[in-house]
């Protein structure tokens, strides 16, 4: 029973040992020369600290929003195709319903500009 | 499980029917424009929804859905209350869409989605579908209320509740993991059952039972606005549009009371003597504070806020003597069970007897909840009606000056509601406050009636004085508009119902509406 979890263990302790072994040997071996930018956190080019009160495109939390529509879709299509055998026609037309009321929001969000990327 | 069991979707079919239609108003939102048109669709749906509920199914209990979901007298009843109520609220909102630009297809159909989450909740007989319906009801209500997106006080106010509202969901949420780590189901009767075993092996169980009765309590006491969870409603109806604030004071509440009934009375009926404990508490202190906070509120929409809090107090004294009825036949039939042989024939006879008044009794007490809430979600849209018809005249105490001598139809309207807020006979306020205090009188909390009634002076000061500005004082703005035709015609139904609720009472009280009301929590005939 235990066994089975061996590579498992095996393998997290292989990870870990490659991961602090590449920082410790960054920090023993590698040159330093610090400087003011070097030492921000990374955050992808974003300034790391600023305060609130600039603009936010409210496209992006649209984007978000849409996502989510089809997350959720997702989410409940895979336990429905491992048992859409047994659930047989009624099944099929259950999630005909359930994907038809989605469709009504994703076309609502179409059919209001959502998609526009203006 | 399988086969299309049209059993089951029969029992949804109010809910089914207001969910269509919100989708179709959803497809067709950009090219419904006329607020009129939405309006007459919207109101037909909850008529056509308000009589399926009751007549595609008679009277008799449905379980269905893994027995998550009952149609029942109760729930029938709270459902034809909710579609009045959206069909009044769509009446009053005609002109409100129209004023403050808002998108009318997605305002029609989001108190369409809020008022199936009400249905729903009423319906639930399982702590999840309870959740369910409760989320889609305030999840539609954050919107509405904030739905004025340039009016930057509806955003506000509109943050203010969903960050309340979220809180007191997460703490039902909480709620519902303990009773289940407890019963291991979130089923009522199941609830009941092992709660009832859980009592009566004394085991370790009971403080976490406790608890979670706390936490559900909470969480549907901030759904009715009740102390101590009120304080988001004065906010919420002041920053949101007045056909919202009608919308959220009445039919929200009616909801909460549903839901709040059911789960005290089925799931947590093994705990009923501490049950009736908080909600008697809960009732007191709602009525006091919502009594003498109102007293100094010069903004109308927050007078009637807090004046909606002390009717919440009101409304679940019903419950208060419903469930310490129960708890009190409880102990009875505990008395009996354990007396054993001491207890002579004469004896035994007698505890049967009372056992059996204390049916009654809670019966009675919920019954009393029921009218409070059917009574009460007319008189408060009509005087939110008012408001509205009175549109900028409407919002400030000192705007009703001299409103009698430029329009005496509408402060004689204006009054009857605010005296049947008040509850002076012969209004229907009366009738409504008369049953709930007899009931809980009945059940033995005499102090709780004693301050209801003491409350109930405070807030007719604070009614009258607005009868007052409107009678007294003279007028320096010019007299408000003439009320649209969807206006008056809503303030006509919610008028007969205040008049008739007091002239003939008996028309109003539960028994004369549902003749066949089944005790909420008698066992369904399937188990």
């Amino acid at each position: 029973m235990s066994d089975e979890y061996i590579g498992i263990g095996a393998s997290f302790f292989l990870a870990g040992v490659i991961a602090v072994s590449m920082v410790i040997l960054a920090s023993t071996l590698g040159k330093k020369k610090p400087s003011r930018v070097k030492s921000e956190p990374f955050e992808c080019g974003n300034s790391p600290f600023s305060l609130p009160g600039g603009k936010l495109a409210i496209k992006f939390y649209l984007t978000a929003i849409l996502f989510v529509l089809f997350d959720v879709e997702l989410v409940f299509l895979y336990p429905w195709a491992v048992v859409y055998r047994q659930l047989g026609m009624l099944g099929l037309a259950e999630m005909g319903v359930f994907l038809g009321v989605l469709m009504v929001g994703y076309f609502y969000a179409w059919d209001n500009g959502a998609l526009k990327w203006k | 499980m399988n086969g299309i069991n049209l059993n089951a979707l029969r029992l949804l079919l109010p809910e089914l029917i207001l969910v269509g239609t919100a989708l179709v108003l959803l497809v067709g939102a950009r090219r419904l424009r006329s607020a009129a048109l939405v309006a007459a669709i919207t109101v037909v749906t909850a008529a056509a929804a308000g009589v399926t509920a009751v007549s595609v199914l008679g009277m008799e209990r449905n379980l269905g859905y893994g027995s998550m979901f009952t149609v029942d007298g109760y729930s029938q009843f709270f459902k034809v209350l909710v579609t009045g109520a959206l069909a009044l609220t769509t009446l009053l909102s005609v002109r409100f869409v129209v004023d403050a630009k808002i998108r009318i297809a997605e305002y029609h159909a989001l108190l369409l989605l809020a008022c199936t989450g009400m249905m729903v909740a009423s319906s639930a007989v399982d702590l999840l579908t309870l959740y369910l319906g409760l989320e889609l009801t305030t999840l539609c209500s954050y919107i509405l209320v904030g739905i004025t997106v340039d009016r930057s006080e509806a955003n506000e106010a509109s943050i203010k509740y969903f960050l309340l509202g979220s809180f007191a969901s997460a703490l039902f949420l909480y709620g519902i993991a303990l009773t289940y780590g407890v019963t291991q189901t979130t089923d009522y009767e199941g609830i009941r059952t092992a709660a009832q075993a859980v009592r009566v092996l004394d085991s370790p169980g009971q403080p976490i039972l406790l608890a979670a009765v706390g936490l559900l309590v909470a969480g549907l006491a901030f759904k009715v606005a009740a102390f101590p969870f009120h304080a988001w409603a004065p906010d919420a109806y002041q920053g949101a549009g007045a056909p919202v604030a009608a919308f959220l004071a009445a039919a929200s509440k009616a909801a909460g009371l549903a839901a709040l009934g059911r789960v005290c009375l089925v799931a947590l009926d093994a705990e009923d003597h501490v049950v009736a404990g908080v909600l008697a508490t809960v009732a007191g202190l709602s009525i006091l504070t919502g009594s003498i906070l109102a007293v100094s509120q010069t903004n109308m929409k927050r007078l009637l806020a807090y004046s909606s809090i002390a009717h919440a107090g009101y409304a679940l004294l019903g419950f208060v003597a419903a469930t310490s009825a129960r708890a009190t036949g409880a102990a009875v039939t505990q008395a009996m069970s354990t007396g054993g042989e001491a207890i002579n024939g004469l004896a035994r006879n007698a505890s049967a007897l009372e056992m059996s008044a204390m049916e009654v009794l809670a019966s009675d007490g919920a019954a009393a909840s029921m009218t409070y809430a059917l009574l009460y979600v007319f008189m408060t849209l009509g005087t939110f009606g008012v408001l509205i018809g009175l549109g900028n005249r409407g919002e400030q105490l000192d705007d009703f000056q001299g409103l009698a001598a430029q329009r005496p139809g509408v402060a004689a309207l204006l009054l009857l509601f605010l005296l049947s807020l008040a509850g002076i006979p012969p209004t229907a306020g009366f009738t409504a406050k008369f049953v709930v205090l007899l009931s809980v009188v009945r059940s033995g909390h005499w102090w709780l009636a004693v301050l209801a009634v003491l409350c109930s002076v405070i807030t007719a000061f604070v009614y009258l004085r607005v009868a007052v500005v409107m009678y007294m004082k003279q007028s320096e703005q010019d007299a408000p508009p003439r009320f649209s035709w969807a206006v008056s015609s809503a303030l006509a139904v919610a008028a007969l119902v205040t008049m008739i609720g007091g002239i003939f009472p008996a028309m109003a009280l539960m028994d004369g509406i549902f003749p066949n009301f089944l005790p909420v929590w008698a066992a369904s005939p399937g188990n």
